[in-house]
């Protein structure tokens, strides 16, 4: 019975399986690659992650931390035996109605683990559903969704709101029902069958020099290498996603910058590259001392990470208005704080990955690349660019993306499968390690944040003065966006007269830092956002009522310049959340008060914090294009350029496109991302898909619609309907009929095409700051209710409250998706996340919230639309995430009398400064 | 990445097993929740490995007249789901429900867990503080092995590599007894930074026989000797708890990690036993 490949019997989702595997690899590979069961996802390959989730003889466990012989003969369910006669099964549909899956990477984990649980416990409590998924991660839900559908799973169907109009009502996402199902297809779960494998050698030392050795014999030495690829095969071999500085080799040249860069790239087949021992690869390294601080590469005269950056500084950021020291001297009161927070990782939980192929069309030889990523149109400039191809050439089809958050708009394995594919004219994949994707993509910049604000005697906010270093780490990214964003941001969402504030991003020989969430104005508030806190202390105003008068209303002026014209919510936020706040403070002055409790080690806290979030890039154009076209078929095409990434375009935008044309979001089909048949909408990010690329999607419809009316003959008061193929147009004393089989048509079998452009108008900052860097900005506030164990040092959240201005919700479920999921995260910066390279590089050490860290949230959400909007719909994506984290600080001094400046407030700091404090 | 290639052997018998073991650079696997990861980073890279679950002699919890004998393979799910152990052995009990999360605990096992040794693991740290007994057999005979002397120091025991863990033999709960167990973990399900097993038998209102096991503060589970004596035939008052949670300070010296200063720790765990001795006061029958 001894061999290292044997025939091994399964039961997999309930058919006979036989299969000649090595017993000793896991089942969760042999689930991907030899059976085609993508629908099991990999994450960590560590059991940290639970994206693995299967049952085996009945109960759930991680399938990576199984050997396929410890399977045999006994029986497997995946996600895709989770359907009842072809039908999504009644958790399923309970995952679509609540809207529990977003990227969906986690959903196939997460409905496994509740199948588990369901079948020993029918109707669970919150507290049996939490636990039961509490070795699956989701880095977007927040899982509150996903605990109400467990207990939902009931046999309701999913209704999709009928021929209403589509804008306002809570569709269920249309990506949703591939998602629950295990079919879509991630970076991972598609790869041409004679694709080859990349190793990628990666650098030991945050800085040094190095010396290729003979390449040749080393590759002669191990014929499991097909290529070598070194900077040289790079026609090219710069990049960034700031265009006007391309400071990132894909392949060193001489000399590294980080840890974990890339070096040297072997590329063949996966395990026996796998198998080369890491002595054996000819590479010697001349180690330096590595700049690790902002202070210290600021003050490392002439000892300069680039050529480029005298003393280290990427970029200074400015905004100046009137006279903040003059101001300062004159208030009332002044609190002042300096602060520091540290390098957080996205942990989306699906590691990059993808692949590249060489095919030929009517234009020639073209590469293309199926990977997961946040901006298609640029990824496809950015590789032309570096093989030295026209545009045309290169074609990007996105995967579905299981989670971004930033982190997945610089390229990360596109340019070596890139070119490995176009040199060796093969396929070839990459998916990057949960380490290799942790040690060498970008993160959010560590801050180290000073600011004095100050108030007069009624409270009201008279200067701030501000200045804060992010550490961008060795490469460019988006350290400028960035220092750029901040300043602008730094009075918070009040009027505040007078204003100074500094920014730089400094360069270390640290990991890149990048695009996350907010682009430092996350780290920025939990410093600012607790001076408020003093000064209302200092004023005697109450800490809710402090923000309501200062709140930045319609007609005021920001820090800039720019005066709001209109939406501008966050005034309503704080009234919504009133009612809430007064209980809450009733109910910790009772608990806190309660005699039997006078020795108890526990103290209930209540903080609050407010945000306010330019929507789109900062003063840049960042235009988005759409497309759309009713087919002969009689059905609507939109073709798609704003990339999905869980926060739900792929919904949003046909919603939109529906309503502006005047048909039924149900006749709407989509193409999403692919280059060659979108156009370009722009990245992912800076939250302001819905914003721009919703408007595009709203005058491309438009646009449609007066074409369909002009071909049909009808008034602009028409209705359209559709049956089967003929269009109708109701102008209530005439109908009129179009037969759309009957009218020529396109390649696609478009008969009718709309396009929509939008960019939002802005006004270039000058020296000082002063333009309009932003077209529209949301507002928003939370709550936080908290207990601290003074003796352990621990938090323990109760409850949050959050209300957020959105302008208006297109998809009230997906809007309150994104809340949950940003409050999610700034928890996890508040209070645990802090990466360091080569110590945190997995997902055991490196801890971001798992279902039990996450407490009710109650969430408002305010309408305030905005004219420019469409619909008035603004955005939420990055908003959720940054009043968390200074609610949470407020509520811990609240509870117990300190305030943490340096963040996570992890227990042994809590407990630290407790020892400190003199209570 | 993928392990090295190895033979893969599935025994019918305990004899068969152990005769495989006798080879060289061979593993057993049990739950593979700690060797699979490394065998895949090639931590771990023997020429064979011996899976353990066929072998019904390492299965089951038999309560027998000197104790509770819980087989080498007994996954944390089943120590969960055992009624019995509500009266015959709550501690353990208490112990499991902060191992890991329901995909680990419906694999792994006791055995696993303390072959392989973690310093901060649950199962280790009961074993330590009740004085168990491993059974341990190779083709060279049968041995029992204590429990302080079979955990040497992080991922290390005192099994040679021929050597099979076939069972845990937990001496008799005495009706009598109170207990309390303490962790604190980043994350639940997350290992422990710090913890705290205690149990000792009431008679006359005072303590007998208290075991103090304390578990992420060295490099194996112990027990601490100092607080045992301090506590032996006195009543647990506030005064005596206070005075313990200032011994265990200057009698452990728990390690500096990533997740925790050696200060934070034996602060913490001054904390934890504090609050273990204030749990055990309470009337067992409430603990459930
Ligand atoms: C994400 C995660 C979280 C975890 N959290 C915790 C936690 O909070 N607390 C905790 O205690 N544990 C935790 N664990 C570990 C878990 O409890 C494992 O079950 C346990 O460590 C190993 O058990 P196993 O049966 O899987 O052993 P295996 O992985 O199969 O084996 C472990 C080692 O023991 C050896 N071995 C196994 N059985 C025998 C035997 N009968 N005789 C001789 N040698 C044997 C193997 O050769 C190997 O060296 C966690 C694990 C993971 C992956
Ligand atoms: S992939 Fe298995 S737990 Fe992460
Ligand atoms: S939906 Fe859970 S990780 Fe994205």
């Amino acid at each position: 019975m001894d061999d290292t490949t044997r025939t091994l019997a399964f039961i997999v989702n309930g058919r006979p399986v036989e299969l000649s595997v090595d017993p000793a690899r896991r089942l969760s590979e042999v689930l991907r690659e030899d059976l085609g069961l993508t629908g099991t996802k990999i994450g960590c390959h560590a059991g940290d992650c639970g994206a693995c989730t299967i049952l085996v003889a009945g109960r759930q466990v991680c399938a990576c931390l199984m050997a396929a012989g410890q399977a045999a003969n006994q029986e497997v369910v995946t996600v895709e035996g989770l359907a009842e006669d072809g039908q999504l099964n009644a958790l399923q549909r309970a995952f679509l109605r609540h809207g529990a899956a977003q990227c969906g990477i986690c959903t196939p984990g997460m409905l496994m683990a509740a199948t588990d649980l369901l079948r020993r416990n029918p109707s669970p409590t919150e507290a049996e559903a939490q636990a039961a998924i509490g070795g699956v991660l989701c880095r977007c839900t927040g899982y509150r969704q996903i605990v109400a559908a467990i207990r939902d799973a009931t046999s309701a169907p999913v209704d999709q709101p009928a021929d209403a109009q589509a804008v306002g009502s809570r569709i269920v996402r249309l990506d949703g029902p591939d998602k629950v199902a295990g079919k879509a297809k991630y970076g991972a779960d598609l790869w041409p069958t004679d694709a080859l494998s990349l190793r990628i050698v990666r650098s030991p030392y945050a800085r040094a020099r190095f010396v290729l050795g003979d390449l040749p014999a080393f590759r002669a030495r191990y014929p499991a290498i097909v290529a070598i690829l070194t900077a040289q095969d790079i026609p090219d071999n710069r990049f960034s996603i700031v265009p006007d500085l391309k400071d990132q080799p894909a392949l060193a040249v001489e000399q590294v910058r980080f840890r974990g860069e890339a070096v040297l790239c072997l590329v063949g087949e996966h395990d026996a590259l796998a198998a080369i021992p890491e002595a054996d690869v000819p590479i010697t390294w001349f180690p330096h001392q590595p700049l690790t601080e902002p202070e210290q590469a600021l003050t490392a005269t002439g000892d300069l990470i680039h050529e480029f950056a005298p003393e280290n500084v990427l970029c200074r950021g400015r905004v100046v208005r009137g006279d903040a020291a003059a101001a300062l001297r004159a208030s009332a009161h002044v609190a002042q704080a300096e602060g520091r927070t540290q390098y957080i990782e996205h942990a989306y939980i699906e590691p990059e990955a993808g692949y590249a192929e060489v095919f030929s069309d009517a234009n020639g030889e073209r590469l293309r690349i199926f990977a997961c990523t946040q901006t298609p149109y640029m990824d496809r400039e950015e590789i032309a660019r570096m093989l030295k191809l026209p545009d045309d050439r290169v074609h990007i089809v996105p995967s579905a993306m299981g989670g971004g958050f930033g982190g997945k708009l610089d390229i990360a394995i596109q340019p070596l499968i890139a070119v490995a594919a176009w040199k060796l004219k093969r396929p070839v994949r990459h998916t990057y390690s949960r380490s290799e994707s942790m040690i060498s993509t970008t993160k959010r910049h560590p801050a180290r944040i000073r600011a004095r604000i100050g108030c007069d005697a009624h409270g009201l906010l008279t200067a701030i003065d501000f200045a804060a270093d992010f550490n961008t780490g060795a490469y460019a990214s988006f350290g400028s966006t960035v220092a750029n964003r901040v300043p602008v941001h730094a009075s918070g969402p009040y009027a505040v007269p007078a204003v100074r504030a500094l920014t730089r991003a400094v360069f270390t020989n640290n990991a890149v830092a990048g695009a996350f969430r907010g682009f430092g104005v996350p780290q920025s508030v939990v410093i600012t956002e607790t001076l408020i806190d003093e000064l209302a202390e200092a004023a005697g105003i109450d800490r809710l009522e402090f923000r309501y008068r200062n709140a930045l209303r319609a007609g005021q002026v920001t820090a800039t310049g720019q005066r709001l014209t209109a939406s501008a919510g966050l005034a309503e936020c704080l009234q919504r959340l009133r009612p809430a706040w007064t209980q809450a403070l009733a109910d910790r002055r009772q608990f806190n008060g309660d005699p039997g409790r006078a020795t108890s080690p526990l103290r209930r806290g209540v903080g609050i914090a407010c945000m306010w979030y330019g929507i789109g890039v900062t003063v840049f154009a960042n235009p988005s294009t759409m497309v759309g076209a009713l087919r002969r078929n009689g059905r609507l095409f939109l073709y798609n350029g704003a990339q999905e990434i869980g926060q739900g375009t792929a919904t949003i935008m046909p919603q939109i496109f529906a309503d502006a044309v005047g048909l039924p979001l149900a006749l709407v089909d989509q193409v999403m991302g692919d280059t060659d048949l979108t156009a370009d909408a722009g990245k992912s990010s800076a939250s302001r898909q819905t914003f721009i690329s919703g408007n595009a999607a709203k005058f491309a419809g438009e646009a449609l619609r007066r074409e369909l009316l002009k071909l049909i003959g009808a008034s602009q008061r028409a209705r359209l309907a559709l049956q089967g193929t003929v269009l109708l147009a109701d102008e209530g004393a005439r109908e009129l009929r179009l037969d759309l089989a009957q009218l020529p048509a396109d390649e696609h079998g478009d008969v009718a095409r709309g396009e929509g452009y939008f960019n939002p108008p802005t006004v270039p900052l000058d020296a000082n700051g002063q333009g309009v860097p932003y077209a529209s900005y949301a507002f928003g506030a939370q709550i936080a209710e908290l207990e601290v164990d003074r003796e352990l040092g621990t938090v323990r959240l109760i409850r949050i409250h959050a209300a957020h201005d959105v302008g208006r919700a297109i998809n009230p479920t997906l809007v309150e998706g994104q809340i949950y999921g940003g409050i999610a995260q700034g928890i996890g910066f508040a209070l645990m996340e802090e990466y360091v390279s080569g110590r945190t590089d997995n997902l055991h050490d490196y801890l971001i919230p798992t279902s039990g860290d996450v407490p009710p949230i109650s969430i408002h959400l305010i309408e305030d639309g905005d004219p420019l909007g469409p619909y008035g719909a603004k955005g939420v994506g990055e908003p959720s995430l940054i009043p968390t984290a200074p609610a949470i600080l407020n509520a811990i001094y609240d509870a117990v009398g300190i305030r943490l400046t340096s963040i996570p407030a992890t227990p042994a700091r809590i407990r630290a400064a407790l020892a400190r404090s003199p209570v | 990445m993928k392990p090295a290639p190895f033979e893969y052997s599935r025994p019918e018998s305990l004899n068969e097993a152990l005769s495989l073991l006798a080879g060289d650079e061979v593993r057993p696997i049990a739950g593979g929740q700690s060797l699979v990861p490394l065998l895949a980073l090639r931590l771990v890279t023997p020429k064979r490995l011996v899976d353990l679950s066929r072998l019904i002699e390492l299965r089951g919890i038999k309560v027998e007249s000197d104790g509770i004998r819980i087989g080498a393979l007994t996954r944390w799910c089943e120590i969960l789901s055992d009624a019995r152990l509500g009266e015959h052995h709550p501690l353990l009990r208490e112990a499991v429900r902060h191992t890991a999360h329901y995909q680990i605990r419906n694999r792994g096992t006791v055995g696993g867990s303390c072959c392989h040794a973690d310093p901060a693991a649950e199962m280790p740290a009961i074993a330590v503080t009740c004085a168990a007994e491993f059974e341990v057999m190779s083709l060279r005979g049968r041995r029992i092995i204590a429990a302080r002397e079979f955990f040497r120091s992080v991922f290390t025991t005192a099994l040679e590599p021929d050597e099979l863990l076939i069972s845990i033999r937990l001496p008799t709960w005495r009706p009598e007894r109170r207990y309390g167990f303490q962790e604190l973990a980043r994350r639940q399900g997350d290992f422990a930074l710090a913890g705290c097993a205690l149990y000792w038998d009431e008679a006359g209102g005072c303590c007998r026989d208290p075991h103090v096991g304390v578990f992420g503060v060295a490099e194996t589970a112990i027990r601490v000797p100092q607080i045992e004596a301090a506590l032996e035939d006195r009543k647990i008052t506030d005064e005596i708890i206070r005075s313990v949670a200032r011994t265990i300070r200057d009698v452990t010296a728990p390690p500096t990690d990533l997740h925790a200063t050696s200060a934070y720790r034996s602060a913490v765990l001054a904390v934890l036993l504090e609050r273990a001795l204030r749990a055990s006061l309470h009337d067992p029958s409430h603990h459930d």
